[in-house]
């Protein structure tokens, strides 16, 4: 049992991370890069939460999530495109389009167990992918180009401060992790921890495997296609390569896992930590085009795998089991 | 929008940015150059770059024997010597990154114009944040058409779009017809599937109309990075085209030319848009295999005997960085040279003053060490004086032999067969 | 539409078909094995190719003449990879397992970048880059010799699991790893020699593909992809499941490729892979 003042001392220390984190912009407001890379901080984060909900807590992994980004980036693209709709609608419509996507995808996948299930995903995003680069009507290679329009929340642009996005992904990641947290205490988190650890138990015990995988999947999706369509009025243009390709699936794979999958915290520390590495590698080795980030990336995931296969999130929680278990 | 104006913040910022200001303005010009320097182009956008600082040492330095604008002083005359300072950064092809980046190099870095991006895609959202800033940005690499077709005033582009480079395939085939008896009736098109392949196959397709006498009878998009080409080349041998205009990158050139070989496929032309079949890489790979293909090209080394500097700059590009220049280094030197000579006519780095005068460019064609007619701006921020060359790979080198009275070869064709 | 054409699809499709196997018969043998994939398998197509461009950039040696030696390369690399990283995971969850083999992917894929830069570099005109001519028949002679290589690599692997000693040490491993080492089998030596002949295998694909292909820092990942696909087609474990499906994936991406559509051949592959996996779980040949 977590000691009463450890809680109050874990809430004050959440409490002043939220507020210097509602702050922070002023201190930003003529950094752009660092603005930009809290945003993109958020947005991983919510992706990995999204991930998370399939791989760390269902136990499935899948690296072919970018097809859901890419779903919700190009429906709530198209809808407005061709038929004017407002983007917080089409964030809703992003969202059910990829959690639908995911539910067709998990159907037959499903059926097919670890190794199998994984190069599954893959298949799926690429073929996917692929036929969006062919796909005129979304726009092929060439993209699609989101109007300028005039800036404020109810279109979801900003053009002459992106302050507001920050917010918005910030609000955004708040609302997922309050969920995801959730979810982990509620009892279907706890039947797809048994799913995950056990599937034949947690079968006998009457569980059906199938409909909790295609709820997580469904949950999954959807909040990664959501992330998808913040992205879309973020860049304001979008293309197969930039929301369908393998390599970012990979990448919203690569945050959970590093930071702890199956955890609450992992995908935020996978964030905080991947994100800042990448950014500040780019710009500082820029001009070498060797890639560094991408070097320090796998190496520490094969760290992690071998040392830490908790994530970075396994590290604070071995030291607290380590001292709670002071016998005496 | 209402707007509050804390006072005492902003009398404060105005003193620092106008000291700050001063302080740049009084010796230096920034930069900001957009490329894509890790990733799969990472080599090219580094030629690019490259190019680019070729120009920036020769604008700042004092090199006496170049014919080219800016060399035999330091720095840009009309700002009292001011130099240039070239600030670079990687957006690695994403758009996103592209358009972060921009904005870190005009608030941060204080760059006052940008230059870039080889993407066209990240060209598209970099310069729209130049836009909504109000800085200028030009483009001496990114083809899309639809880049000059916003209605954007900040946005110049020195190389001609996508669409006016497939118009010189055809222009080129009609001139061939008019010489030889074997008329060419047929054509193919092959292309990969980014953007770039994209936009060219349907440039090629809008111009059917225009140029009737030919007829397009395949048109083959292929996924970049395809592990084999078989089908692709069998669909080209069934559709028995003349001639193929083929759009491709490095990789995949060498591979449909060694399939080519393989199934001894030999049109009477393999045209090819983009320096992949006419680069080093591509002849070293193919070896005799090479010759005959057909680039159309920004620039030649043979454009030195009509233009001195032509000669001095690719030298200078080969001492410095091991390579041979080619079309895309070189619209980029141009690039930058338009800029410099933009801000110098401005005599200020003020990007309202430099937009103004890039709208008002007219540079000579012997101030370029490109095969143009000149730099001329239109309205929609597009230099319409641009030519196109072709370039033919013969005895491993790469030889201009288009336009014809221009060329420093004969053009060989048909292609030998058996080639 | 000639029979002609018809046949020399088939003929090409087939022989690019023995390619793909080359290289999903590594991936499948370490599965069958130790029922891990090797999520960073392309990594080691293109440590090889860079090999073989190397050896040829250096010493202008050929690519036929190199191939033993890449191999028994990529034979030691495949060792070390074990001893290193491999091992070290196998008592943790599948996940764990899962993780470290992807990330050794990035790592390696970013490495090259990084030492060899992002340029194309091929090997021009080797012994292997000609053509047969057979009749009217055209068939490449890289993938005449993935032919012969895969069908000698099938069968040496046949010899070596079914009729040796060593080989019923492996099958032991990797059926039961308690139960074999109770029977004095060195089970660690055992799946360390799995990587090594896995990787020794995708070593002599890549000498064989890098007559004919370019390297770059991102080969693999196309290639590994379509072997990921034969595996799972082919069944898991399955070393003639592999070969088997590896040619059907080369016959049908040229077939789809000329009929249907270049741009969109793997598609009809990917469809059929997840067909075939969801009628049969298991593929054509796995013994799940």
């Amino acid at each position: 049992m977590v000691p009463p003042e450890k809680t109050l001392l874990k809430l004050l220390a959440l409490a002043g991370l939220v507020g210097v984190l509602l702050v922070l912009p002023m201190a930003l407001s003529d950094r752009p890069f660092e603005l930009r890379m809290m945003v993109v901080i958020f947005l991983y984060a919510m992706l990995g939460h999204g991930w998370n909900i399939l791989g760390g807590y269902a136990g499935q992994i899948s690296v072919g999530h970018g097809l859901f980004f890419g779903l919700g980036a190009y429906t709530s693209t198209v809808l407005s495109l061709k038929l004017g709709l407002n983007p917080w609608l089409g964030m809703a419509a992003g969202g059910a389009v990829a959690a639908a996507a995911g539910v067709l995808v998990g159907i037959p996948c499903f059926r097919l167990k670890g190794h199998y299930f994984v190069i599954a995903t893959l298949v799926v995003a690429e073929s996917v992918f692929q036929l969006f680069t062919a796909w005129d009507w979304v726009g092929g290679a060439m993209g699609l180009q989101l109007p300028v329009k005039e800036e404020g929340l109810l279109n979801l642009q900003f053009h002459r401060n992106k302050v507001p996005y920050y917010y918005i992904a910030l609000g955004m990641l708040a609302a997922v992790t309050a969920f995801v947290w959730w979810l982990e205490q509620s009892r279907f988190g706890y039947i797809l921890r048994a799913l995950r650890d056990d599937e034949e138990a947690a079968r006998s015990l009457g569980y059906s495997p199938v409909t909790h995988k295609l709820l997580a999947m469904a949950l999954s999706a959807g909040i990664v296609g959501t992330g998808g369509v913040f992205f879309a009025q973020y860049v304001l243009f979008i293309d197969p390569f930039s929301v369908l390709a393998l390599s970012f699936s990979v990448v919203i794979a690569l945050i959970p896992i590093l930071g702890g999958a199956g955890t609450v915290a992992g995908p935020i520390l996978g964030a905080i930590v991947l994100v800042p590495i990448s950014e500040y590698s780019r710009v500082l080795f820029s001009g070498t085009g060797r890639n560094v980030d991408l070097l320090i990336y796998g190496f520490l995931i094969m760290l992690i795998s071998v040392y830490r296969p908790d994530g970075l999130a396994g590290l604070f929680r071995a030291k607290r089991e380590r001292r709670e278990y002071v016998p005496g | 929008m209402q707007t509050r104006i804390p006072v005492v913040r902003c009398i404060v910022s105005f003193c620092l940015a106008f000291w700050l200001g001063l302080a740049h303005s009084a010796d230096e010009v920034r930069i900001g150059a957009l490329y894509p320097l890790s990733g799969q182009v990472a080599k090219s956008g580094e030629d690019t770059v490259n190019a680019i600082r070729l120009a920036v040492d020769i604008i700042n330095n004092k090199h006496p024997d170049l014919a080219v604008p800016f060399a035999a002083t330091e720095g840009l005359p009309a700002l009292g010597n001011a130099k240039i300072v070239l600030i670079v950064a990687d957006h690695q092809g994403s758009p996103e990154t592209g358009a972060a980046e921009a904005e870190r190099l005009v608030v941060q870095q204080k760059a006052v114009a940008l230059i870039g991006a080889f993407h066209s895609s990240v060209a598209a959202t970099s310069s729209q944040v130049a836009e909504r800033m109000g800085v200028p940005y030009i483009s001496g690499e990114s083809e899309a058409t639809t880049l000059t077709e916003r209605g954007f005033k900040w946005f110049f582009r020195t190389t001609p779009s996508s669409r006016t480079q497939a118009r010189d395939f055809f222009t080129f085939l009609r001139e061939l017809n008019k010489r030889s008896k074997d008329q060419v009736r047929t054509l193919a098109v092959v292309h990969e599937n980014t953007l770039w392949g994209q936009e060219f196959a349907k440039s090629v397709e809008g111009y059917m109309p225009e140029f009737s006498d030919f007829k397009l009878v395949a048109d083959i998009g292929y996924q970049q990075g395809t592990a084999d080409v078989t089908s692709e080349v069998q669909r080209l041998i069934a559709a028995k085209p003349d001639v193929v205009f083929h759009a491709s990158y490095d990789a995949e050139a060498i591979l449909f030319a060694r399939t080519y070989k393989q199934y001894k496929f030999s049109p009477r032309g393999v045209m090819a848009i983009g320096a992949a079949f006419g680069s080093s890489a591509f002849r070293e790979a193919l070896g005799p295999d090479a010759n005959f293909y057909l680039v159309r090209e920004h620039w030649s080394r043979d454009l030195a005997s009509k233009n001195r500097a032509v000669a001095q700059v690719a030298k200078l590009y080969r001492d410095r960085y091991g390579k041979d220049m080619d079309g895309t280094p070189a619209r980029a030197f141009a690039a930058m040279m338009t800029l410099a000579d933009a801000i110098n006519r401005a005599g200020s780095a003020d990007p309202k003053k430099v937009r103004d005068a890039l709208a008002a460019t007219n540079l000579a064609p012997d101030k370029l060490i490109m095969p143009w007619t000149g730099i001329r701006f239109d309205q929609t921020g597009q230099n319409d004086l641009t030519r196109g060359i072709f370039v033919q790979t013969l005895e491993g080198a790469p030889r201009m032999v288009w336009p014809f009275d221009q060329a420093a070869a004969k053009l060989v064709w048909p292609r030998p067969a058996g080639r | 539409m000639s029979e002609h054409l018809l046949v020399q699809l088939f003929l090409s499709g087939i022989g690019m078909g023995f390619i793909f196997a080359l290289i999903a018969i590594g991936l499948t043998l370490i599965y069958g094995v130790m029922n891990v994939v090797n999520f960073a398998h392309g990594e080691f197509l293109m440590l090889s190719m860079y090999a073989s461009y190397l050896a040829f950039a250096t010493w202008g040696a050929d690519p036929v003449v190199t191939l033993p030696f890449v191999a028994a390369m990529m034979f030691i690399f495949g060792l070390l990879v074990y001893y290193v990283l491999v091992r070290r995971v196998m008592r943790g969850s599948m996940n764990a397992q899962i993780f470290a083999t992807f990330g050794l992917m990035v790592f390696l894929q970013a490495a090259a970048q990084f030492i060899m830069g992002a340029d194309y570099f091929a090997v021009r005109s080797g012994v292997l880059s000609g053509v047969l001519e057979v009749g009217s028949f055209t068939l490449p002679a890289p993938q005449l010799a993935a032919v012969v290589g895969a069908s000698t690599a099938t069968g040496a692997l046949y010899w070596l699991v079914f009729r040796t000693g060593t080989g019923r040490s492996l099958r032991a491993a990797s059926q039961d790893r308690q139960a074999a080492s109770t029977l004095g089998i060195d089970v660690d030596r055992m799946y360390a020699l799995a990587w090594g002949i896995g990787a020794a295998c995708v070593g002599v694909a890549g000498s064989l593909l890098s007559n004919f292909y370019p390297v770059f820092p991102r080969v693999g990942a196309m290639f590994v992809l379509i072997a990921y696909v034969a595996v799972a087609l082919g069944g898991f474990g399955s070393i003639h499941g592999a070969l088997v499906a590896g040619v059907i994936i080369g016959l049908l991406q040229v077939l789809a490729g000329f009929f249907i559509s270049s741009q969109l051949k793997f598609v009809p592959v990917y469809l059929l892979y997840l067909i075939v996996v969801l009628v049969r779980p298991r593929g054509l040949f796995g013994r799940l």
